[in-house]
């Protein structure tokens, strides 16, 4: 009987089309948006090549410091590269600007730099430090060269080298390592919080799955309901088979969405797929068993439950950065408390602690978290669902 | 009068729907305004930086740090690897430094210790790097020319705090223009999806069979039926049209007031007519009411991904906004960012903009074209 009951759950469950739109078509197609939206992102936050111009007036071809460093830094051979330089008039770098063509212009007057910006931001005050550090450098080595021929004549020697002492100022400049050592993790890729919010979002929506399957076996839901219940089968073997069924079916159309987004969408769920699978395991249960527990717990009409998980996963998926990978940090910073009993972030947090971090300690925590909330609500259906009966209905 | 109100019925039994886009529209479109900074002087940008000290405050240690401050918006999180690291995938900080300890002494010493960090590596972690690059280079050298510390420190000073000057030309008050091109760029998705789903579902009532048979039978002209909902739909439309307009001038105030407002508001409406023209389409091709939530939300947010509204447009890859040329998203979007940035107002500026009101009035004249022949096609019903 369990095995008969089983086969026509998944029957039911798979020929309801609308059921199989949400929670396996939706998760792709939404997976399919947000890889075409959020692909180029991480991309365009790298430091570019920045475009500027130059006024090519006689003060900057007389001035040998800028029209090196310039040359130097818009050089396409340089690894270090930061500009694309376009050498042209006042006139014409004005009309670049307003066009959006170029972030600013440099122009020199009398030795003294001058820079123009249509308005503020980051590739501006790049573009005016460069240029600072180009008139830092050259006063720095005048300082210290006059610094040496001063000492040179205190000491009384008037036979200066002043070829020599420029050279040794510029091997000073030039022969200067900066030691930084970078100590960050590579997988710094932070749009990959949506795609695990959105297996959240299917493990949560497995709910749904739960919710139809346990109706159709409540009396008090649907005629076929109560034709069931009034058939010689124990309770247990029904809601048993029916919550099994749907897991599989969850379980499928999870497998789908992993599979989609490893091998079409690239995404990377880091090196521990084995305990990513886990996770997703763990996941759709604490998804199912909440589906079972609104399903058995309220009286309400099918179509009032699903609009319970549906309010209840997207409520949580936002809170753990769905609509915007911030607010997971922001509640986790701030509330962290309200992330903790929220489970589509404890799915969300233990794919990114697999992700990010290397030790297991925050895994664990969100594995167990997901256990407790899940037993939690299984209790809570077994309370509600034993000994229902009627004389009546 | 009566199919006015059987319109409201349904509108009443569906208000959540408007209520819920509403809300998305408030809480996206209106908590992503920073405060305005209407500035014509040059501020210099500020990446985020936090500053790990395991040496004591003092020589070079306390400069450096100094100069960081003075460069960048000083991040202090709990001096935990996890809280740290937390804080630099979300963005919070772009760039950590760690100031090993001894730091001072081994850089009298002429050790040129080194300095662990940790960057997000986007461009404010680039200019991060630079900013402590820079100290370490200018103070190196003079520490190897110079031996008292606290000289260095002063020539450090001296070589680092020169600044030029910079003019900024633009008078537009382009964060508020951000402000409105984002909020009306959200809009989209809100028009499109509350238009879409409340116009199939009216339709989809209509169109059911057994009431269609009794609407056929009736003794009103069908005509006038079709003439009521059309009038019914369309205000419906300028609604929720006026409604996100006023939240726009209550959101946005003064930029909505200029010729840019204008618009904006122009630009929104012909978008608003355009979306009723495609929920009709749809209504009319579809009349199962659980399709219909699908179809919204592939539509939707399809076109408000592919387009640009919730992603600016600059972000996306080429390939996608090759595609969202099909949409007319496309189009309303791509005239709320040229606004953005708009100064002057001649034909050659507005060429663009005008191009792209056209196209909507195109894509609306397509849909009607298309609704009327499909629904000959289904005008017979068993």
């Amino acid at each position: 009987m369990f095995i008969n009951n089983f086969k026509y759950s998944i029957k039911t469950l798979f020929r309801n089309k609308a059921l199989i739109f949400w929670t396996f078509a939706f998760p792709i197609i939404l997976g399919t948006f947000f890889n075409m939206a959020f692909s180029n992102i991480e991309k365009s936050e790298k430091l570019d090549i920045i475009n500027i111009a130059i006024v090519n007036n006689d003060d900057f071809n007389n001035n040998v410091v800028y029209k090196t460093a310039f040359k130097d830094l818009s050089d396409k051979n340089n690894k270090d590269r930061i500009f694309k330089t376009h050498y042209t008039t006042e006139d014409k770098a004005r009309k670049l600007l307003e066009d959006g063509k170029i972030v600013g212009y440099l122009k020199i007057i009398n030795d003294e730099p001058k820079l123009t910006f249509i308005k503020n931001g980051f590739n501006g005050t790049i573009f005016k430090y460069v240029t600072e550090e180009i008139t830092e450098t050259s006063s720095m080595v005048k300082n210290i060269s006059e610094e040496k021929i001063k000492k040179a004549i205190a000491t009384g020697n008037y036979n200066i080298d002043y070829e020599s002492i420029y050279d040794n100022v510029m091997n000073l400049i030039e022969d200067n390592n900066v030691r930084i050592n970078n100590i960050s993790s590579n997988n710094l890729s932070y749009t990959m919080i949506e795609f695990y919010s959105l297996i959240a979002m299917v493990c949560l929506y497995g709910g749904m799955l739960g919710v139809v399957a346990i109706n159709q076996s409540l009396a008090n839901m649907s005629n076929k309901g109560k034709r069931i219940s009034v058939s010689p089968i124990s309770k247990g073997k029904l809601i048993l088979s029916s919550v099994l069924a749907s897991y599989i079916t969850e379980l499928i159309g999870l497998a789908l969405l992993f599979i989609y987004t490893i091998f079409v969408l690239k995404v990377d769920y880091g090196s521990r797929l084995g305990l990513d699978i886990v996770l997703a395991l763990v996941g759709s249960l604490a998804g199912l068993s909440l589906g079972v527990a609104v399903a058995s717990v309220f009286k309400s009409n099918e179509k009032a439950k699903i609009g319970m998980i549906i309010s209840i996963t997207m409520l949580g998926c936002f809170l753990s950065g769905m609509m915007g990978v911030q607010m997971k940090y922001v509640i986790d910073k701030n509330i962290a408390i309200i992330n903790k009993i929220n489970p589509a972030s404890m799915i969300t947090d233990g794919f990114y602690s697999l992700y990010y971090y290397d030790t297991l300690n925050r895994f664990i925590f969100d594995i167990g978290s997901l256990v407790i909330f899940a037993s939690l609500l299984i209790g809570v259906s077994y309370i509600s669902l034993r000994r229902q009966k009627y004389d009546s209905i | 009068m009566t199919v006015f109100k059987a319109f409201l019925k349904i509108l009443d039994k569906n208000k959540f729907i408007v209520i819920m886009y509403t809300v998305f529209l408030i809480s996206f479109g209106g908590f992503n305004m920073q405060t305005s900074d209407n500035n014509t002087n040059f501020v210099a940008s500020k990446p985020n930086i936090m500053i790990v000290n395991n040496d004591g405050y003092k020589g070079i240690t306390k400069d450096l740090i100094k100069y960081i401050k003075d460069n960048s918006n000083i991040i202090k999180l709990n001096n935990n690897e996890d809280t740290i690291n937390d804080g630099l995938f979300y963005r919070d900080v772009n760039y950590v430094i760690y100031i090993p300890k001894n730091y001072n002494n081994d850089f009298i010493n002429g050790k040129n210790p080194k300095i662990d960090i940790k960057s997000t590596g986007d461009y404010k972690s680039s200019y991060a790097e630079m900013l402590l690059s820079r100290y370490i280079k200018v103070a190196n050298v003079y520490q190897k020319s110079i031996n008292n510390i606290d000289e260095i420190i002063t020539k450090t000073n001296e070589t680092l705090k020169k600044e030029i000057e910079v003019e900024i030309i633009s008078k537009l008050d382009t964060n508020s223009l951000s402000k409105a091109t984002f909020y009306y760029n959200f809009a989209s998705y809100s028009i499109l999806a509350c238009l879409i789903y409340v116009i199939c579902l009216v339709l989809s009532s209509f169109k059911d069979i057994k009431i269609q048979k009794r609407i056929i039978i009736s003794s009103t002209d069908y005509k006038k039926i079709n003439r009521q909902l059309l009038i019914s739909n369309s205000l419906f439309s300028i609604v929720l049209w006026l409604l996100y307009v006023i939240l726009s001038f209550i959101l946005i105030k003064d930029v909505m007031f200029s010729y840019q407002g204008m618009i904006y508001l122009l630009n929104s409406l012909l978008f608003t007519m355009c979306a009723t023209t495609i929920a009709i389409f749809i209504g009319n091709i579809v009349y199962n009411k659980d399709a219909i939530n699908g179809i919204v939300n592939i539509i939707a947010l399809g076109s408000s991904f592919l387009c640009g509204a919730f992603v600016p447009m600059e972000w996306l890859p080429d390939g996608v906004l090759k595609m969202a040329h099909l949409l007319p998203s496309y189009y309303y979007i791509s005239s709320n960012e040229t606004l953005k940035t708009l100064e002057v107002f001649n034909l050659d500026t507005m060429g663009p903009i005008i191009f792209n009101l056209l196209i909507l009035i195109v894509y609306s004249l397509l849909f009607i074209i298309l609704t009327n022949v499909v629904s000959k096609r289904k005008q017979k019903i068993g």
